[in-house]
C-alpha cells in the first residue's frame, strides 16, 4: 500500500475522527443510578455506560485506564456531584483530553446542580474526616430528589441533541409518573415506622430517612472515611441499647464483621442494602434498588 | 508567587541566604489570602442577612405558602418553582436566584476554591543504618537518623480555559547542616483543550518515563526509591521541557508521550553543559508507550515502554575517577530503555479495604563513555567506548483492611558504568495508614554490594511519616 493512499487514514486516526456507525449520544454515568435514569431518559437515542457497575462504594469506584477511551468519546459525563466522585473522576477527566467534559462545558452534567444539600459541614478540616465541603451527596437515595436529577439529565440531553427534545421529555414525564406511583407506595410501606431509628457504615442514609420519616441515630464510621475505633464502637453500642435502635444498615462494600458485632450486642437487626442498582442481586434499576431498601426496612422493623 | 518566579528565573540552587525572606513572603501571601477570604465571608454574610430581611418585609405584606411537606430536606429548584404562593412569580424567581447565588457563593469554603489550590506534604525518616556513609555510599550517615526529607508546597489552578498549572516547591534537610533548602521541583503548564487528543506539558515537570520514575518520594509504594530508578534515571524523572501526550481515538486505552528537555533526572540537578552554544542534540529526548488491559472485573495490567536518549551529554556527572584513582571517564551519550508492567487485583467490591498488586521494571543502561587512561584532559590514548548495563526491581504490595497494607521489595541494579558492579536489596515493608492523609511505614531493607564498589553490605531500618494537609488531589499519574 502506497503512503500517499494511508495517509489520510493516518491523518484522521490523529484528529480522532474515527466514523461512528450510530448516531447515538454517548453517555458516561459514573453510577449505575444515573445511568438508569438517563436510560429512561434517553430511550433508544442514548447509548449509556457506568462506570461502576452498583458494587462498588461510591466514593471509590476504581480508576481504570480503560474508562478513559470511553469518556473521551462520549458526548455527556453524567455525575452524582457535591464532590461524591472526588477520588476518581477529576483525574479521568483530565486524562481523558475531551474538552466537551470538562466542568462547566455542557457535556458534564452535574445532577447536584438543583439539589440543596443537607448536612454541609462548618469546616472542611480534616479532622472531621473525609468530609464532603459541599454537603451529603448520597442525595439519590431519597426519590424526590432522583427526580431532579432526572429534570437535569433531560434538559442536558436536550441540549444535546434539541431535535429531539419532545421524545426526551415525553420519556422524563412518563419515568416521572412511574416514580410518583412508587413514591407512593414506598412511604405508605414505611409509613407505620415513623420516628424508627437505625445506624449504618457510612453516612449514605439523611435523604432516604427525611423523605421517609425514619430517624438517622448514627454511623459505625468514625468520621467518613475513618474507620471506628473499639472506644467509638462501644459507645454506640450503649447509646443504641439506650434508644432501643433496632437496626443496624450493613452497605455491602464495607466488611460484615463490625456490623454484624454492634448487632448482636443491641439486638437490633442486620441488614444489608445496596446503595445504588446492582449493589445485590436482582436490584438492576433504580426502581428495583429502591423497592428493595424499602421492603427491606419494613421488613426488619415488622419484627 | 514572587519566591517561585525568582527562583525560576535565576537561580534554583539551595538559597540559604533568602530563605528567611521567603518564609517570610509565604506566610504574608497566606495572611492576605485569609484576610480577602474573612472579607467576603463577611460580604456575604451582610448580603445574605439584607436578603433575609426583604424576604421578611413581603412575608408580612403577603404570606408566601411553599408546598414541600415537613420531612422533604432540599427545595430543589424545580419543587421551588412549582411551589404555590401568592408572591408573584416573576419577584419570587428573582428573589429565588439571588438567594441561590448567595448560597452558591457561601458553598466555596474549601482551600481548594482559593485560586490557586494548596497544599502541604511532609514527609520524616527515623532510620538505623548498620554501617556508616564511606560504607553505603548514602549522603545520609550511618547510625541513627532522622531526616525531614520533604516538605512540599503544591499549589495548582486552571490557568484559562485552555490550560492548568502547577509548582511543587520542595524543601529538604541539608545532609550536612540539616538546614532547609528549597527547591522548585515542578513548575509547568498542560494544556487542557488541544484538539487531536493531544496534551502538551511545558515547564519543569516530571518526564514520562515508566511507572514510578514520575511521582514523588511520599507517594511511593515503598519508602526509598528503587535503585535502577536512582541509578538509570536519577531519581524522580525531573526535566526543564515539553512533553506531548497522544491518546489514541480507539475503544482500548493507548497512550503515547514524547518530549524533549533540558536534563533528566531530579538527583543530578546539574543541566548538561551547554558550552558556549547548544545544537539541538544537545538536549535529552524521550518517549513512552503505554497501554492497558482488564483482564476480569478485578484483575487489571498495564504495561509501557519507555526510552530516553541524550546524544551529547557533555560529561555529565562530572569527570568520574575509575578504582585506580588515575583514569578517569565521562559521559558522551546517555541512552535508557525501560520494560513496566503492573498486575493489580482491585475487587470492585471492596477495593478500599483488599487490593494485591504486583509492579515490576526493567531498564537497560547502554551509556558511551570518554575514558581517559591519564586522567588528564585531550592526553594521547583516549578512547570512547560504550557500556550496558541492567537493572530491575519488583515488588508486591497486599493491602488487607482500610489501615494495613504489607509488601516485598527487590532491587537489582549494575553501575552504569560497570556492569560487573552489581547491587542487590531486599526490602520488606508494612504500611498503617491512620487516614487518607496520615501514614507510617517501617520497612528494612539489606542491601549487598559488589566488592568492585568499595561498598559494604549493609542493613537498615527505616520509619517513614508522612502527611498531607490542605488541597491534595488523587492525580492520573498515582493511580
Amino acid at each position: 500500500m502506497k503512503l500517499k493512499s494511508i495517509m489520510p487514514a493516518l491523518l484522521a486516526l490523529m484528529l480522532g475522527a474515527v466514523p461512528v456507525h450510530a448516531a447515538k449520544i454517548r453517555v458516561v454515568a459514573t453510577l449505575t443510578d444515573l445511568a438508569d435514569l438517563t436510560r429512561n431518559v434517553g430511550g433508544d437515542l442514548v447509548e449509556v455506560r457506568s462506570l461502576a457497575t452498583g458494587i462498588e462504594d461510591t466514593h471509590g469506584v476504581p480508576m481504570k485506564p480503560s474508562f478513559v477511551p470511553l469518556l473521551n468519546r462520549a458526548d455527556l459525563v453524567v455525575l452524582v456531584g457535591f464532590d461524591c466522585e472526588h477520588a476518581f473522576l477529576p483525574a479521568l477527566l483530565e486524562a481523558c483530553k475531551n474538552p466537551k467534559l470538562q466542568p462547566g462545558h455542557p457535556g458534564y452534567v452535574d445532577c447536584a446542580k438543583d439539589i440543596s444539600p443537607l448536612d454541609v459541614p462548618k469546616s472542611t478540616d480534616h479532622s472531621e474526616g473525609d468530609v464532603h465541603p459541599y454537603g451529603n451527596p448520597h442525595y439519590l437515595l431519597d426519590p424526590v430528589l432522583a427526580e431532579a436529577a432526572v429534570k437535569t439529565i433531560c434538559a442536558a440531553l436536550v441540549t444535546t441533541a434539541p431535535e429531539h427534545q419532545a421524545e426526551f421529555e415525553q420519556n422524563r414525564d412518563a419515568y416521572l409518573a412511574k416514580l410518583d406511583a412508587k413514591l407512593v407506595e414506598w412511604q405508605a410501606a414505611l409509613a407505620p415506622f415513623k420516628g424508627a431509628k437505625f445506624v449504618s457504615y457510612h453516612e449514605h442514609w439523611p435523604y432516604f430517612a427525611a423523605r421517609f420519616g425514619l430517624k438517622y441515630f448514627g454511623t459505625i464510621e468514625l468520621k467518613p472515611g475513618i474507620d471506628p475505633t473499639s472506644r467509638h464502637i462501644e459507645e454506640l453500642v450503649s447509646a443504641m441499647k439506650s434508644e432501643h435502635v433496632p437496626i443496624v444498615v450493613r452497605e455491602p462494600q464495607f466488611p460484615e464483621k463490625v456490623p454484624a458485632l454492634i448487632a448482636r450486642q443491641t439486638g437490633a437487626t442486620l441488614i444489608k442494602l445496596p446503595i445504588m442498582p446492582g449493589g445485590v442481586p436482582d436490584t438492576d434499576t433504580y426502581i428495583a434498588e429502591m423497592d428493595y431498601i424499602v421492603h427491606s426496612f419494613a421488613d426488619a422493623l415488622k419484627k | 508567587m514572587t519566591v517561585l518566579a525568582s527562583a525560576l528565573a535565576g537561580n534554583l540552587n539551595p538559597l540559604h541566604a533568602q530563605e528567611t525572606n521567603e518564609v517570610e513572603q509565604l506566610k504574608r501571601q497566606l495572611q492576605q489570602m485569609q484576610e480577602r477570604f474573612e472579607k467576603t465571608e463577611a460580604e456575604q454574610k451582610a448580603e445574605i442577612q439584607a436578603l433575609q430581611k426583604e424576604v421578611e418585609l413581603l412575608s408580612q405584606r403577603q404570606p408566601v405558602i411553599l408546598t414541600n411537606p415537613p420531612a422533604a430536606p432540599v427545595v430543589a429548584g424545580a419543587a421551588a418553582n412549582a411551589a404555590t404562593n401568592t408572591v408573584s412569580p416573576g419577584l419570587f424567581q428573582a428573589l429565588s436566584d439571588r438567594v441561590d447565588s448567595v448560597v452558591e457563593a457561601q458553598k466555596k469554603i474549601l482551600p481548594s476554591e482559593f485560586n490557586p489550590a494548596i497544599g502541604f506534604v511532609g514527609e520524616t525518616l527515623f532510620s538505623y543504618r548498620d554501617q556508616g556513609m564511606d560504607a553505603t555510599g548514602s549522603s545520609r550517615p550511618g547510625g541513627f537518623d532522622v531526616f525531614q526529607r520533604s516538605l512540599e508546597l503544591n499549589a495548582t489552578a486552571s490557568v484559562d480555559p485552555f490550560a492548568k498549572a502547577w509548582v511543587v516547591a520542595n524543601a529538604t534537610a541539608d545532609s550536612a547542616t540539616g538546614e532547609a533548602t528549597l527547591g522548585i521541583e515542578e513548575a509547568a503548564l498542560q494544556t487542557t483543550s488541544l484538539p487531536g487528543n493531544l496534551a502538551l506539558t511545558a515547564g519543569r515537570f516530571f518526564g514520562e518515563f515508566g511507572k514510578l520514575s514520575n511521582i514523588h518520594d511520599h507517594e511511593l509504594p515503598f519508602v526509598n526509591r528503587p535503585l535502577a530508578l536512582d541509578t538509570y534515571v536519577g531519581g524522580e524523572s525531573r526535566t526543564d521541557g515539553a512533553q506531548l501526550n497522544w491518546l489514541a481515538p480507539v475503544d482500548h486505552y493507548i497512550s503515547l508521550t514524547a518530549g524533549l528537555g533540558d536534563q533528566f533526572g531530579g538527583d543530578r540537578p546539574n543541566p548538561d553543559n551547554p558550552g558556549n552554544y547548544r545544537s539541538f542534540y544537545g538536549l535529552n529526548f524521550w518517549g513512552r508507550a503505554s497501554t492497558y488491559f482488564d483482564l476480569s472485573p478485578g484483575w487489571q495490567l498495564e504495561t509501557g515502554v519507555s526510552g530516553l536518549w541524550d546524544p551529547k551529554t557533555e560529561d555529565r556527572g562530572g569527570a568520574l575517577v575509575e578504582p585506580n584513582g588515575v583514569s578517569t571517564y565521562t559521559e558522551k551519550t546517555r541512552r535508557l530503555a525501560g520494560v513496566d508492567l503492573k498486575l493489580s487485583y482491585v475487587p470492585l467490591r471492596d477495593n478500599q479495604f483488599s487490593s494485591l498488586t504486583w509492579g515490576t521494571e526493567l531498564l537497560f543502561s547502554d551509556n558511551n563513555f570518554l575514558f581517559d587512561p591519564a586522567g588528564a584532559p585531550n592526553a594521547p590514548g583516549q578512547y570512547r567506548g560504550d557500556v550496558s548495563a541492567l537493572g530491575l526491581y519488583s515488588y508486591v504490595s497486599c493491602k488487607w483492611s482500610r489501615r494495613w497494607s504489607a509488601g516485598f521489595l527487590f532491587d537489582y541494579v549494575q553501575s552504569p558504568q560497570n556492569h560487573d558492579d552489581e547491587t542487590f536489596a531486599y526490602s520488606p515493608f508494612v504500611t498503617f495508614a491512620l487516614s487518607h492523609w496520615n501514614q507510617l511505614r517501617l520497612q528494612y531493607t539489606h542491601t549487598d554490594h559488589d566488592a568492585a564498589s568499595g561498598l559494604q553490605p549493609d542493613d537498615a531500618i527505616y520509619l517513614q511519616w508522612a502527611w498531607i494537609i490542605g488541597a491534595h488531589s488523587h492525580g492520573w499519574n498515582q493511580r
